[in-house]
């Protein structure tokens, strides 16, 4: 009996002292990775845009961010919308699921605090009322050149083999892939850690939305020219002229899965397939929404 | 019972009478999924060696106070603990190293070689001994991953750190994770024989 005592407190202290560690640990890291992790995001989004150190992005191209909130009330489900306005201040859209525009309320917040996923949800949970349930459901950012819709970034997570695996999308304003880019993943390295190469994600390069809509991994050897012009920008052997010609060629082709890692390719692929269509199926309801209410938002 | 050997027999004893992979034959899991390139085998190869060293040298300071019932938890509970730290630090201040090295980390907690050498060293020898053994079993198991990435990528890819060295890919199956046994099989064959043609050369 004494000795289950014994064994149970030095358990239990061994326990503590691993995580009091821990914990240290992670306060003293914590702000660091967080930078990190949205100084290399900024960075993978200017990339999938095309804008590099040496290319930088002009002036003109801006970067504003939607956040898409699930609303509850009862038992109704909405979805909530917050949008920044050309003055400046921030708007909560709600519309129904049915397409319905529901209530729009002006949100107090600073451009800075709406970044934070906690001040932002507790401004707007003030500005809608206590009473109604609100879950962050993701992010969306729009980006506009003088004005003009550019391009659209989706940073997204679906499931992986293992599991999730979180990722950037970039569209054009037809919903044609711009570039994908995997930002975490757990994968097996080697095989479905694979996903992260140049030879997998670059064959989502340039695929029209029809295309996305019924893509699938098919488990045929990549054709050799195919794989020279999706390495391209590794190898430098390839002018950009043929890459593209290239790529345009394989642009409705499905997508050719990693040797031993066809159920990374399969998520990778369903994921992908999603986050584009469900996207572009919301960005209709919100902008005729955004027309019929004469909501003035800067892209 | 302190161990009667120097530091650096120490340290070459983890690297070749006790290798991890050819000859104490633990943590095959990894060795076999993970040996895929050259790369891979050193990047997980110095995640195990900080690993070791750590849990080594903090199991070796706690000895006397571990109770001998639960010392397979407390020794669970302090590589978890060291995983968990250098993730978080490599994180935080080395992005571009964590950007390679941060799912091969995450990896390590269930290694039966850092178990093992907790179990086996590190209970029983001062911190000093485990530091230098913790050093020798890291660099050991380094090693053998990348003489089985070096291999495996070799025939499998026909590249070697990712550059084209072959021009063709031999065979592909040697990619695959049941490749990896057949490939440690041999190695370990091929060492073995090295072995007894060195010894019948001293003998002789």
């Amino acid at each position: 009996m004494k000795n289950i005592l014994t064994i149970i407190f030095r358990l239990t202290v061994a326990c503590l002292l691993a995580g009091l560690v821990m914990g240290v640990a992670f306060v003293a890291t914590n702000k660091a990775k967080k930078h990190n992790i949205h100084v290399n995001e900024q960075k993978v989004m200017l990339s999938l845009l095309g804008y590099s150190a040496k290319n930088p992005a002009p002036e003109s191209v801006a970067m504003h961010e939607v956040y898409r909130y699930l609303v509850g009330e009862g038992e109704d489900l909405a979805m909530g919308y917050l949008l920044p306005l050309r003055d400046g201040s921030f708007s909560f859209v709600t519309i129904d699921l049915t397409g319905g525009f529901v209530a729009q309320t002006p949100v107090t917040i600073s451009t800075e605090k709406a970044a934070e996923t906690d001040e932002r949800t507790q401004a707007i949970g003030a500005a809608i009322g206590v009473d109604k349930a609100l879950r962050y459901a993701d992010q969306t950012i729009v980006v506009t050149n003088d004005g003009k819709r550019m391009a659209y970034l989706l940073p997204g997570r679906f499931s992986g083999f293992k599991t999730f695996i979180s990722a950037i999308l970039a569209l054009d304003q037809n919903f044609t892939i711009l570039g994908l880019e995997i930002m975490e993943h757990e994968e097996d390295p080697g095989l479905g850690g694979e996903i992260v190469q140049d030879y997998f994600k670059n064959q989502f390069k340039g695929k029209p939305l029809e295309t996305v809509k019924k893509l699938e991994v098919v488990k045929t050897p990549l054709p050799e020219e195919y794989l020279k012009a999706l390495e391209a920008e590794k190898r430098g052997q390839m002018g950009a002229e043929e890459v593209a010609r290239i790529e345009g060629q394989y642009k409705d082709n499905d997508i050719y899965a990693l040797t031993g890692a066809t159920i990374s390719s399969r998520s990778v692929t369903n994921g992908v397939k999603g986050m584009v269509k469900k996207f572009a199926y919301r960005l209709a309801i919100l902008d005729r929404v955004l027309v019929e209410q004469h909501i003035a938002t800067p892209f | 019972m302190a161990t009667d050997k120097t530091n650096l027999q120490l340290v070459v004893n983890g690297i070749l009478n006790e290798n991890p992979i050819f000859r104490l034959v633990l943590s095959m899991c990894p060795a076999v999924g993970i040996s895929t390139t050259v790369m891979n085998g050193f990047m997980l190869g110095t995640a195990v060696l900080f690993v070791q060293v750590c849990s080594s040298c903090t199991i070796s300071l706690f000895k006397n106070v571990i109770h001998p019932r639960i010392r397979i938890p407390t020794y669970t509970l302090t590589i978890a603990t060291w995983v968990t730290v250098i993730d978080m630090v490599l994180a935080a201040y080395l992005p571009e190293a964590y950007a390679k090295m941060g799912i091969f980390i995450k990896l390590i907690v269930a290694f039966a070689i850092i178990t093992m050498r907790l179990e086996m060293f590190a209970s029983k020898e001062s911190v000093n001994a485990s530091f230098w053994d913790g050093i020798g079993m890291g660099l050991g198991f380094m090693l053998g991953m990348v003489a089985l990435g070096f291999v495996r990528e070799l025939l499998g890819m026909g590249t070697l750190l990712g550059y084209d060295v072959l021009g063709f890919k031999p065979l592909l199956f040697f990619v695959l994770p049941l490749a990896g046994f057949f490939c440690v099989g041999l190695m370990m064959a091929f060492f073995n024989y090295i072995e007894i043609v060195y010894k019948r050369a001293k003998r002789a």
